[in-house]
């Protein structure tokens, strides 16, 4: 009998156990399931839509991202291997400066990726608009985000049109079939379609909801951009589309230049009037570890101390001497937009440190030698992150494509704009001002290889507009862009600098990436490439 | 949430129970007869006496004893005594594993003392199968079981190395030497990629664990059953084996003894690596000659001593009886604050009511573990060693002001004895396991089982960095504190049904069960820095950092949940005792495919086996003893390790800048992939056991086919269409091939001599067969996976392409060095090519080494003179290559960041000229080496007395040993042991903590 309990007892216990189910869990922690997040607020609608401009700004300043892809091939700024520091990094630095960057090389991947990032998330949020998964209060705040998305999807291929140029055009989220590449022409199309299909759907407000977002003055640069390049990218001069376009923008009356250039680069330069397009940053909510870290990778570690920084720096960027040397010695933007010289901390007191305006060569340099990147502040007590606004178009921009575009088209005007952005830089209104004849003179740049190794001297005075030119490195040196002016200007390929000798035309793109080129066999390699 | 699979799962739950509740009431009837007839035996006094062994009249413990044809029935106490009521005239029936079975009629006498042979015939043995056991005999599938008495001996740290070159097959590396780190174990080469269970499943009395969860000294048995039919029945988890362990246990009527054993036991580096010194260093870069004289690596380097300490009481009568187990494991390394300290008690009560149909077991076991950190919540900071190897030599330690020397210009060089000294911290963590098991046997062929567990593992981490340390120095995190933990929660039922019956000729068992896992995990961790001194913050008070207030300070926290469930059910079928069929199938349901189209699975296996020597035909030979012809087949398979990949999860991401406020953006968490599902392998199996000349020569052959099937990978897609560059899919097909040898043999035994030796031999190939799948729409047949590292560069290291192996290396290849010291490569196309001229495009790489090695081989050998025993046992690893990371990044006379190199930087390069300083450093073929290797790993010198004067004690032995003793190879490097597994194995990492040789003194004795 004893037993039969037993067997009952065990056999009720095995059927309570059992109920205890074959479910299986899905409980999620920290994440949620797409179908059960239903935006409603406008915060919640936000959050989902900001999320397509977060790539801006890591495509742009992340480790190897678009500054350096622009910078560093360029003439203005070389990192060096530096001796006993370091920046050896498999000598990526020394191929970017040689452009003999391979096909799986960090510097030709990365702003391939992360501006594909960008694309990506706007062609998921218009999918989901579409799909009504957001639902937008009414059809105009739709049809005006639906725009802006547009023109943000827009403004990554710019970066795309201009580094890869062949690249696959992809606005279906819905579509999973592997992208075709197009043509560098048809990419330009695509954007200038883009463009000016929702321009008249965009905000006019520059500011506040609409600061560092695609407002329609944002819009009209960016096409601007396109046109001033517009030879190059497409084959096709614009010009007069360009000045259009500038006319646009200067007409709207909500920007104007600085009284000091300094001014757009300080900590707190939200509300300067002279930014169009900017990437907002901050020191604690953009916590990627590159985030924007200028101040980082170029400042020697003793200038800890003059900034009070939290992190020792690590010295790696300089500008090349050979630029420094085309300043006018009285040009301030010389003055403030590198540090140089005797170092002192933030006490006044000396440190073992004084930047000199030579480098040995790309293989070798010593902690002081070259000029410092000092365009952007460094906030005393600054962390590994700079808080300043990261400017991508800015009004003294709008003035020189436009004096490019009346120079390059045959008109005149060019030297009024140019002087009216030089003011600012001259003690004497004199030494500002600028003609248009002085603008069509060769380049003061002088171009050769000049390190250790050898020494040539090839000058600018051959260069068209050289001079131009050399106004836009002055202006807008520091700013992620010089590659694309050197390359309108024909210099990018032909001229050599520092331990750069003259490369081939094939290198004013970038390769497809490697890894990218593995995931997609529709993607043909760019010339002069292995396929 | 089920709706689906509602009907299925309920239906089988239904019938499962139907079962059992059927043989619950055939049952109660027939025991009921039973238990009268019992109560009818007469009450005569009862026969003791003593088992003993015949060849060395030791007694023997846990002996059976069962009076033929009734339920009457006890075992031996330790002592090997037993008392047991047995009428004149009735059978004695006396069965002791590893001796031949005897059978003693009573006569007058009721003193019976019982001498028992060995039975040298291994396939009686009994050996573990999941949830339940088998003879040796019986055994249609690939099983092996190694005993206490044949582990290895020595330092060794956890049951993986205690059987460590004695299994074919299992590839058992101990690939660094710190005091915290476990041995990898892999059976049968690589066979999931990013499955949930990439380790073969350990089972610690049938409870999911891993190998350290007892003390080595507490284990008894370890079995491992390594083919796809054995392993099924536990369905997705034995997909890469599965290591039963079983813990000592108290057998016996009258049991009462305790055992004491432990050692001491010292390393040093198996092998240091030869480092410039000071002297050289300055003749050779006298532009960077500090002044000083300092060996970094000695710096940082003690004596380390290490102590176990290990207790085991047993007690308790026939019915209800205890063991209870103390280890205390004391283990310093040879790096200084490199430690680790394990304290683990276990206690297990058996009890049996009810004339034996019931028993009850309860255990628990508890494991305390603390170790020093020198790194947030991590052992020994890999990176120090990595310091003391670059340091500049002619540095000084501290600067005259007393500070320490620190150079912060260069980029990651940190002083390494500042890290040591000025960081604390330790990692606490416990386990407790609390496990209760009801077995009841309402019929003698009927057995039900319930197995419930629940295991938690609560672990902690606090760590400090001082004012002077460099990360405040350099980068400002004053007295960085960092705490952290987890709790892992295991739960586990599993309910059984057996059924036994032997009829004439034909012997069946059925199995049926159910089996219910679920696991969740809970972490957090939190930072800050900001302290004012030294004094009155740190890790014990975390929240009076300035960083708090200023926003910098860190705060995370995690959870998951994870479940599995499954319905199983095996049978076994013998005919005569000749032919034998197993068959198995366990449904499977894994919460990580929540969201799927695919989250049950099926899991069928079947074996069959040919006892040749029961045949007619063999009753007139005398050579073999026994043959058996084994062929199995058996599908198993993997999860992927993360939940939620099945479906588009949303979670937050990075902030952006709305209207003067920052606020987090929400993104998708990953590519979701409905279309992803288990991995599947199928594995089909054929052997042979055999046994001769009595014993004296035995072992075992088998040959595998493991073909893995949808293997999971996070592969590399197109981005777009994809959201991001990798995907969780099924993509590829892997096929893995082997053979396993081994041999038992006993050259020599004589009275006072013999001499054992085991011989283990596997050899393994492996192949991607295809990679295919939804995800893949590219011509291309291969990715590239891995990293490399040197001189703050990371290139990829290995490719895995589709009619290749798996742990293929791929980069450039050098040939020869020009007059100048500069390479010459070997182009895409074959052609030699200069330095100069390389253009280092990934596609002038080549296939320059593969990191598995193809076979293994193992030879035991116990040797036993009287008291005295000599164990020496060897393996070793062949037909592989290692990338030598140390060689790549310290053997360069490019040395852009001056730190100090090997002496062999000044050897010449392919024996003509050094390396020109123009050379930058890269992953190339001249640093991939030959990594083959054989061991003398383990050499134990023993002496036991077990004959004394006094009753006090039982027994002693006393012993000597040697861990890691020789090596011989041509690898340069400190051990040519590396990681084996993953997609990129054979890296021997610069930082690596350097594997050593132990030294061992050892005691134990029986009271």
């Amino acid at each position: 009998m004893k037993t039969k309990k037993i067997s009952i007892a065990i056999g009720i216990l095995l059927i309570m156990f059992n109920i205890s189910c074959t479910e299986l869990y899905d409980d999620s922690y920290g994440s949620v399931v797409s179908e059960n997040f239903n935006p409603e607020s406008e915060e919640d609608i936000s959050a989902l839509v900001n999320a397509a401009y977060v790539p801006w700004r890591k495509t742009m300043l992340l480790w190897n991202g678009v500054v350096r892809a622009q910078e560093l091939s360029a003439d203005q700024d070389v990192i060096p291997a530096r001796i006993g520091i370091g920046w050896l990094d498999g000598y990526i630095y020394k191929r970017w400066h040689q452009h003999t960057w391979t096909t799986n090389d960090d510097s030709v991947y990365q702003s391939w990726s992360r501006t594909f990032e960008g694309i990506n998330t706007v062609n998921r949020l218009l999918y989901q608009i579409d799909q009504g998964v957001i639902v937008l209060p009414d059809e105009d705040t739709q049809n005006v985000l639906i725009s802006e998305l547009k023109v943000l999807r827009a403004s990554y291929y710019y970066i795309l049109v201009d580094l890869y140029g062949n690249v696959p055009i992809v606005t279906d989220y819905s579509d999973t079939s592997l992208p075709q590449q197009s043509k560098r022409s048809e990419v330009f199309d695509f954007i200038i379609e883009e463009i000016t299909n929702n321009i008249d759907n965009l905000s006019e407000e520059a500011r506040g909801y609409y600061y560092g977002r695609m407002n329609k003055w944002v819009a009209h640069t960016l096409l601007a951009k396109m046109y001033l390049n517009a030879e190059v990218w497409k084959g096709e001069a614009m010009w007069q589309k360009c000045i259009e376009e500038c006319n646009a923008v200067m007409a709207s009356g909500n920007y104007n230049l600085e009284a000091n250039q300094k001014n757009v680069f300080i900590t707190e330069n939200q509300d300067s009037r002279e930014i169009i397009f900017a990437l907002p940053m901050d020191e604690k909510y953009v916590t990627d570890w590159n985030a924007f870290d200028f101040h980082m990778y170029t400042l020697a570690q003793e200038n800890q101390q003059t900034y009070d920084m939290a992190y020792a720096p690590w010295g790696g960027v300089c500008a090349t001497p050979q630029f420094i040397d085309s300043f006018n010695p009285n040009d301030k933007r010389l003055k403030e937009n590198y540090i140089k010289g005797q170092q002192y901390a933030l006490s006044g007191e000396e440190l073992s440190i004084n930047y000199t305006n030579s480098v040995p060569s790309i293989d070798e340099s010593d902690k002081d030698d070259g000029y410092r990147w000092g365009k952007f502040e460094y906030k005393i007590g600054s962390t590994n992150r700079l808080g300043n606004d990261f400017p991508v178009f800015r009004y003294a921009d709008i003035l020189l494509m436009k004096a490019e575009s009346l120079m390059r088209s045959g008109q005149s005007g060019a030297g009024e704009l140019v002087s009216e952005v030089r003011m600012r830089d001259f003690e004497s209104a004199q030494e500002a001002t600028v003609t248009d004849a002085e603008l069509s003179m060769g380049s003061n740049y002088n171009y050769g290889r000049r390190d250790s190794y050898s020494q040539t001297y090839e000058g600018g005075s051959n260069i068209t507009y050289g001079r131009f030119l050399d106004e836009l490195g002055w202006e807008f040196c520091q700013e992620g862009r010089r590659r694309q002016d050197l390359i309108r200007f024909g210099v990018f390929t032909t001229k050599s600098w520092f331990s750069h000798d003259a490369s081939d035309i094939n290198k004013q793109l970038y390769p497809i990436p490697y890894d990218v080129m593995l995931t997609n066999s529709n993607l043909k390699q760019n010339p002069g490439y292995n396929d | 949430m089920c709706k689906f699979y509602f009907f299925t799962h309920y239906a089988m739950l239904r019938y499962t129970l139907a079962l059992l509740a059927v043989m619950f009431v055939c049952s109660n009837y027939e025991a009921q007869a039973r238990v009268v007839d019992f109560s009818n035996q007469n009450a005569q006094e009862p026969i003791t006496g003593t088992v003993t062994s015949e060849k060395d009249g030791m007694p023997l413990a846990g002996a059976n004893i069962v009076v033929k044809g009734t339920q009457a029935a006890t075992s031996t106490d330790f002592d090997g005594n037993y008392s047991l009521d047995a009428p004149e005239g009735s059978v004695l029936v006396v069965s002791y594993v590893g001796f031949a079975t005897k059978e003693i009629t009573v006569g007058n006498d009721r003193v019976v003392n019982i001498f028992l042979q060995v039975d040298t015939n291994a396939l009686e043995e009994i050996v573990l199968i999941g949830y339940g056991k088998q003879k040796a005999g019986d055994v249609t599938s690939a099983v092996a079981n190694v005993k206490a008495e044949d582990f290895n001996k020595g330092q060794l740290t956890d049951a993986g190395q205690l059987i460590q070159g004695k299994v074919a097959g299992l590839a058992v590396t101990n690939a660094n030497g710190d005091p915290t780190a476990t041995s990898s174990i892999k059976l049968r080469g690589n066979n999931t990629l990013s499955g949930a269970y990439s380790d073969p499943l350990v089972l610690i009395d049938g409870i999911p664990g891993s190998l350290n969860t007892v003390a080595p000294e507490d284990i008894e048995t370890i079995d491992v059953l390594k083919d796809g039919s054995a392993a099924a029945i536990y369905g997705v988890r034995g997909t890469n084996g599965v290591v039963l362990i079983t813990t000592k246990k108290a057998k016996g009527a009258k049991i009462n003894t305790v055992e004491y054993s432990g050692y001491v036991s010292t390393a040093k580096i198996a092998r240091e690596l030869d480092f410039l010194s000071a002297g050289q260093f300055r003749e050779l870069y006298p532009e960077s000659d500090l002044g000083a004289n300092t060996d970094w690596l000695d710096e940082i380097t003690r004596t380390p001593i290490t102590h176990v300490h290990n207790v085991t009481l047993r007690g308790g009568s026939s019915q209800t009886n205890y063991i209870a187990n103390i280890n205390y494991n004391s283990q310093q390394g040879i790096f200084l604050k490199s430690d680790n300290q394990t304290f683990r008690g276990r206690l297990e009560i058996n009890h049996k009511m009810f004339d034996d149909k019931l028993h009850l077991r309860f255990s628990l076991l508890g494991r305390e573990n603390k170790y020093t950190s020198t790194g947030a919540g991590s052992s020994f900071r890999p990176g120090i060693y990595y310091q003391a190897m670059r340091y500049n030599p002619t540095a000084p330690i501290k600067n005259e002001d007393g500070n320490w020397y620190q150079n912060i210009s260069k980029l990651g060089y940190e002083n390494p004895l500042s890290l040591i000294k000025e960081s604390d911290g330790n990692v606490k963590t416990s386990e407790m396991r609390y496990v209760g098991t009801v077995t009841y046997n309402p019929l003698e062929a009927l057995t039900l089982n319930g197995n419930f567990s629940l295991t938690r593992e609560p672990s902690t981490n606090g760590y400090s960095e001082t004012l002077n340390h460099v990360s405040n120095i350099r980068d400002g995190f004053a007295g960085y504190s960092n705490i952290g933990g987890y709790t892992d929660t295991d739960k586990q039922i599993e309910l059984t049904a057996t059924y036994d019956k032997d009829l004439e000729n034909h012997e069946f068992s059925v199995l049926l069960g159910y089996s219910y896992l679920s696991n969740e995990k809970e972490k957090y961790n939190m930072n800050n820095y900001g302290f004012q001194d030294d004094y009155f913050g740190g890790w014990h008070n975390i929240g009076v950092g300035n960083a708090l207030q200023e926003g910098f300070a860190g705060m995370s926290s995690e959870k998951f949940k994870t479940n599995l469930i499954s319905f199983f059910s095996r049978a076994t079928y013998s005919y005569k005792d000749r032919y034998l069929l197993m068959a198995s199938i366990r449904h499977e349901g894994a919460s990580q495919l929540w969201g799927t189209n695919n989250a049950w699975g099926t899991f069928p296996a079947a074996s069959i086996g040919w006892k040749i020597t029961n045949e007619e035909f063999m009753n007139d030979q005398n050579l073999f003893n026994e043959i058996k012809l084994r062929a199995g087949y058996g599908v198993t398979g993997s999860q992927p390790a993360d939940s939620f990949l099945g479906i588009g999860m949303l979670k937050y991401g990075d902030y952006a800048y709305v209207n003067g406020q920052w606020l987090r953006t929400v993104v998708p968490s990953s590519n979701p992939n409905p279309d992803l599902k288990w991995e599947e392998k199928r594995e089909t199996n054929i052997g042979v056991d055999f046994s001769l000349k009595n014993g004296r020569l035995s072992g075992s052959i088998d040959a595998y086919e493991r073909n893995v099937v949808g293997l999971l990978y996070s592969y590399n897609v197109s981005m777009p269409p994809y959201l991001y560059p990798t995907i969780m899919a099924n993509g590829g097909n892997m096929i893995n091939r082997g053979i396993e040898v081994l041999i038992n043999t006993t050259p020599v035994e004589t009275e006072d001599f013999s001499w054992n030796s085991t011989i283990t031999y596997s050899v393994n190939e492996n192949k991607l067969k295809s990679l295919n799948g939804s995800v893949f729409k590219t011509d291309y047949d291969f990715f590239d996976t891995g990293d490399v590292y040197y001189e703050g560069q990371t290139t990829r290291s290995h490719r895995v392409q589709v009619g290749q192996s798996i742990g293929n290396f791929y980069g450039f290849r050098v040939t020869d060095v020009d007059q100048d010291g500069k390479w010459i490569y070997e182009d895409a196309n074959g052609n030699p090519v200069a330095y100069d001229d390389f253009s280092h495009a990934p596609e002038d790489r080549h296939y320059i080494g593969n990191g598995i090695p193809k076979w293994y081989a193992g030879f035991n050998n116990t040797f036993r003179y009287k008291n005295l025993d000599l164990t020496v046992n060897m393996r070793g690893a062949f037909n592989f290559q290692i990338i030598n990371e140390a060689r790549m990044n310290f053997e360069g006379t490019q040395n852009g960041y001056r730190d100090n190199r090997l002496s062999s930087v000044t050897d010449k390069v392919f024996g003509k000229t050094t390396l020109s300083p123009e050379v930058q450093a890269e992953y190339n073929s001249y640093y991939v080496e030959d990594g083959d290797y054989w061991k003398i790993d383990n050499i134990a010198l023993g002496y036991t007395i077990d004959k004394f004067n006094t009753e006090i004690i039982k027994s002693l032995r006393v012993y000597g040993s040697v861990n890691n003793a020789f090596t011989i190879t041509g690898y340069n490097g400190i051990d040519p042991e590396v990681n084996t597994s993953g997609l990129n194995p054979g890296i021997d990492r610069r930082e690596k903590f350097p594997t050593v040789t132990t030294f061992t003194l050892g005691l134990s004795a029986r009271f």
